[in-house]
């Protein structure tokens, strides 16, 4: 029985913060992401304008973004019967998308960010945890 | 070619369903799914248990019995082992067991009938007793267990019930915690049914030994008076002891005309071990 409660706990913590956590990161990227919008970003190596470069520089961002317990019962459950896990998709994207917008605030006076990659690695396994890690090349134009 | 920004409004990388929702759907199929392998896996059980050989029994019983083990019966032992023989030499048709007593230091008033003829007794189940003879009901109810049989289906149940557990939560537990788990588990398997069968073999066999049935309902009625204070817990308890059993009792001993005689005096742990 106090197993039991312990496990509704958990799970209600793990809802209730999760979700205002992870509304309150939303709305911060979201907000982040339109002050950027005119720093492009592109996966190409080819710059997109036949100008001469002052400065090219590599550069790379990462964001951890952990799970909640909410999220690892909800992945759990959904082991047994198979099929998607929508549960850590929006970790995944809240990582993704963190750390470009952490690229893009650290190519402050860019022009252009070319040859973008994203990978993604595993820390924290058996918590849980979702990182993204974006690197690419920061050009400067002269002026 | 020129960059042109555009805001990107729909997010196709999150699902839209609701996970609150999908929790529970998920919650509700995986119950249903544990409930259809539990009841499929009891029915299995309850073809298979009164198949078990004694010989299989037995040697389910060591398992049991190696636990419980001691070098030495105690005072209160050989004193509830002699009733537990007196009981014996005038019962029929048990299967051949060597039934041996074990006294456990338990809070619970309760027993056990375990494969292969051990019999557990909570020692608060000795305390309370006021006389010989109300022990004697409680040891030939249990040995109405073995005459039908009844222990191995109880035990199977809760084997079953462990199984599944241990196959979704992991396996962390070691054999004897299993062991341990199944044996406690073990008498809340009987049903209503069962429960009073074994009551009437109690009610027989000690008619037989002592030529009445003296302590019969005082045990029962003690614990159905005890049991009124937590009625709402009824369905909780382990081993329940309503008040339809006393009269089912009742009902017995007039049908079969039964004597009720003088209580044995009965007081627990009179020697010092």
């Amino acid at each position: 029985m106090a197993d039991l409660i312990q496990l509704i706990v958990l799970i209600g913590i793990g809802y209730f913060i999760g979700t205002r956590v992870e509304k309150k990161h939303y709305k911060s990227i979201e907000q982040r992401e339109g002050k950027l919008i005119h720093l492009p970003v592109v996966s190409g190596e080819d710059l997109l304008e036949d100008r001469e470069i002052s400065e090219a520089q590599l550069i790379y961002a990462n964001a951890v973004i952990s799970t909640d317990y909410f999220k690892v019962m909800l992945a759990g459950l959904r082991n047994f019967i198979g099929g998607e896990v929508s549960a850590f998709e929006t970790l995944l994207d809240r990582a993704r998308r963190e750390a470009v917008l952490r690229l893009k605030e650290k190519a402050q006076g860019a022009d252009i960010i070319l040859n973008l990659r994203i990978e993604t690695c595993t820390i924290m396994s058996k918590l849980g945890s979702s990182e993204a890690l974006a690197y690419g090349t920061a050009i400067y134009y002269k002026k | 070619m020129k960059f042109i920004p555009k805001e990107i409004n729909n997010n196709v990388n999150i699902s839209p369903t609701s996970p609150v929702k999908d929790f529970f759907e998920l919650v509700i199929k995986i119950l249903g799914l544990i409930l259809a392998v539990y009841v499929l896996l009891g029915f299995v059980v309850d073809y298979i248990a009164p198949r078990i050989s004694i010989k299989t029994e037995v040697d389910l019983g060591r398992l049991f019995s190696s636990r419980l083990e001691r070098k030495k019966q105690v005072y209160t032992e050989l004193q509830v082992q002699q009733i537990l023989d007196e009981l014996l030499k005038n019962s029929q048709n048990l299967p051949p067991f060597n039934y041996r007593v074990y006294v456990e230091e338990s809070r619970d008033i309760n027993a056990l009938a375990l494969p292969g003829g051990s019999i557990v007794v909570f020692s608060e189940l000795l305390k309370q007793a006021r006389s010989r003879n109300e022990i004697a009901v409680v040891l030939a109810h249990e040995l109405g267990h073995f005459y039908h049989r009844d222990h191995l289906r109880g035990l199977g149940r809760s084997l079953v019930f462990l199984l599944i557990s241990s196959a979704l939560f992991g396996s962390d537990s070691s054999a004897s915690k299993v062991i341990t788990n199944a044996m406690t588990n073990a008498e809340m398997r009987f049903s209503q049914s069962q429960e009073k069968a074994a009551d009437l073999y109690a009610l027989d066999l000690l008619n037989k030994t002592y030529g009445n049935v003296a302590g019969a309902i005082d045990f029962f009625e003690k614990m159905s008076e005890k049991e009124k204070l937590w009625s709402f817990f009824y369905i909780f308890a382990s081993h329940p002891y309503p008040e339809s059993r006393v009269k089912a009792l009742k009902e017995a001993i007039k049908i079969n005309s039964y004597t009720i005689g003088q209580n044995i005096p009965f007081e627990y742990g009179q020697k010092n071990e």
